[in-house]
């Protein structure tokens, strides 16, 4: 199973901050996320994320065919800015 | 330009061409909400804006502020120091002329509007800014392994949920609290049931530097260590961090408990300490006189300045270098000090735009998006535009912008030439000042000791990579200084 963070309006559209995922894949996570909370959730996806694994962006990995293994965490936030 | 110092406490009143010194002495000593409220009664005029020193800058606190509006600070620097050694409490101001005419007020408009949309489709500046306010960040930066903790002894907080944006919206928020005519809106408005007033903030730096930096997880007490900040006029950054510095000492044995005497011991963690610790700070009394002056001259007065998490004596931010590369180097090279908003490398580090950079990457492409950064923003500084506009906005934006205003026919390399003059300009004001390339540094903490866990454990600061490769892309010499062919291409040569 891959512990799964969501955060700011994710977690709002999930009523979750935490969930368990079996899947193999960033994009196969993402897929089972968006059957599980529903339409809202995948339209708040493609509007931009950031998709962490162990803490590193995907974006510097191999992007949505990063591989997930049994005990990773993943923290998935939308676009977001501050400082 | 306010020149030498008055004889006793005063403020002045501007009201259109009318200038006015006028005594201060009845709000001498005052806070700075009733300084405004004092002042503003006394012209009359409810529109007057007022910019104003509390008990930090009059006692010549070196981490004071200029506070502006109650809870709007020029925080850094300790300029509230300079309006106290002038004896200057407040400026107060009434205008009575219109803004300035654009060149072609139809065209102008039209281009305000488009980049005013722009920024309100967009997901930060549109989305998350507003709904959540600047510490929505605490959960991400936390998340990637860079949220100092405990003096940057570590960067990774384990309750730093509890004081997210996120949480404080659920637990604290009662309202947003644009600034004028701001299409994004992040600020907060936050109430503790037992005020009476609602209390604006605190941002993302402050809820760190008030919590996580002390080991602090409780959002309560970092909002009324916020409070007592623009109360007292601190910036909120050099204050919390000077109070982690001396939680160091302490932990370390270098402050002894005797010396606190019935003073609250500085443990991290301990609530009590900014609460009773910044009304001491500002006021110089107890324990709180040691502390007054910021982090770097605590710790050198106890022999351990390396104690100091700060960059030209300047108190670091909420990000550790150590795992933002170009983070680290403008740290370093920011002409004001330790400070995060001259050149936000955050943004392409961590959040993605306007490109996106491996935070470990230390190449020269790096390097030149720190230089890009830092030549962008010295540009929507002098425009007088908030650099949150930057979650949205970039150079091409502000180009259109200066072109309509103005009627110029500015190219995005003329743009990022403005930048560069101002930033050289302020480099070479440093260097006649006395700064050298050894201070373009960082604590040695950041340099060789590796962040002991998280996602970047095993990483350090790589500034000895970073730092002759930025001099050449700026086309400086070796030693940090400016060639004199430099100056005169960007039409500085008079500044000598």
């Amino acid at each position: 199973m891959v512990k799964v963070k969501l955060f700011a309006t994710l977690a709002q559209i999930a009523r979750k901050r935490m969930v368990e995922v079996e899947a193999t894949t960033a994009s196969e996570l993402l897929e089972k996320l968006s059957q599980i909370y529903g339409e809202e959730f995948r339209k708040e996806l493609e509007g931009g994320m950031i998709f962490l694994v162990n803490g590193i962006n995907i974006e510097h990995l191999d992007g949505l065919n990063t591989p997930l293994k049994d005990g990773d965490t993943v923290s998935i936030f939308p676009p977001i800015g501050g400082g | 330009m306010v020149e030498g110092k008055a004889e006793k406490p005063v403020y002045i009143y501007i009201n259109g061409d009318n200038v006015e010194i006028r005594d201060a002495s009845h709000v001498w000593g005052k806070l700075v909400s009733e300084t405004e409220d004092t002042l503003r009664k006394e012209v009359g005029v409810d529109r007057a804006r007022i910019a104003c020193i509390g008990p930090a800058g009059e006692n010549l606190s070196l981490i004071a502020a200029v506070m502006n509006d109650k809870a709007r600070a020029a925080g850094r620097c300790g300029v509230g120091a300079v309006m106290g050694s002038k004896n200057l409490k407040a400026v107060v101001v009434v205008g009575s002329k219109g803004a300035p005419t654009p060149a072609d007020r139809e065209k102008f408009m039209q281009v305000v509007r488009e980049k005013v949309n722009k920024l309100r489709n967009d997901p930060v500046a549109g989305g998350g800014a507003p709904k959540y306010g600047t510490a929505v960040l605490v959960n991400i930066i936390n998340e990637n392994g860079l949220y100092p903790h405990r003096n940057f002894q570590t960067s990774v907080f384990a309750h730093a949920y509890d004081q997210s944006g996120e949480a404080m919206a659920a637990k604290y928020l009662v309202r947003n609290k644009p600034c004028f005519a701001c299409p994004i809106g992040c600020a907060r408005v936050n109430k503790l049931f037992y005020l009476k007033e609602e209390v604006e903030g605190p941002e993302y730096e402050t809820v760190w530097a008030f919590g996580s930096d002390l080991g602090i997880n409780d959002l309560h007490t970092i909002i009324l260590a916020n409070h007592l900040c623009n109360e007292l006029g601190f910036d909120t950054i050099s204050a919390g961090t000077t109070l982690a510095c001396a939680m160091e000492l302490f932990e370390k044995g270098y402050i002894k408990p005797e010396e606190l005497g019935d003073e609250p011991p500085l443990r991290f963690g301990n609530t009590e300490v900014p609460i009773y610790y910044l009304p001491k700070m500002a006021f110089r009394q107890g324990f709180g006189a040691k502390m007054a002056d910021g982090s770097y001259r605590l710790a050198e007065s106890y022999g351990h300045p390396e104690l100091s998490m700060s960059a030209k004596k300047l108190e670091l931010p909420a990000y550790d270098p150590r795992v933002a590369q170009g983070l680290g180097l403008q740290y370093a090279t920011c002409n004001r000090g330790g400070d995060h908003i001259k050149g936000y490398m955050i943004s392409p580090e961590i959040l993605g735009y306007p490109r996106k950079f491996d935070p470990q990457d230390d190449s020269e492409g790096k390097i030149e998006m720190v230089k890009e950064f830092q030549e962008t923003t010295a540009l929507v500084d002098a425009m007088g535009l908030c650099i949150f506009t930057m979650f949205g906005l970039w150079i091409e934006d502000y180009k259109d912008l200066l072109n309509a205003f103005f009627g110029w026919d500015l190219s995005v390399e003329d743009c990022l030439r403005i930048g560069e003059r101002i930033w050289n300009l302020e480099r070479a004001f440093n260097i006649k000042a006395g700064l050298t390339k050894a201070d373009d540094t960082l604590p040695k903490r950041l340099l060789e000791e590796a962040v002991p866990e998280g996602p970047h454990k095993g990483s350090v600061c790589r500034l000895e990579k970073t730092l002759p490769v930025y001099y050449k892309l700026r086309g400086w010499n070796e030693d940090g200084t400016i060639p004199e062919s430099k100056l005169s291409e960007l039409g500085l040569e008079w500044y000598k």
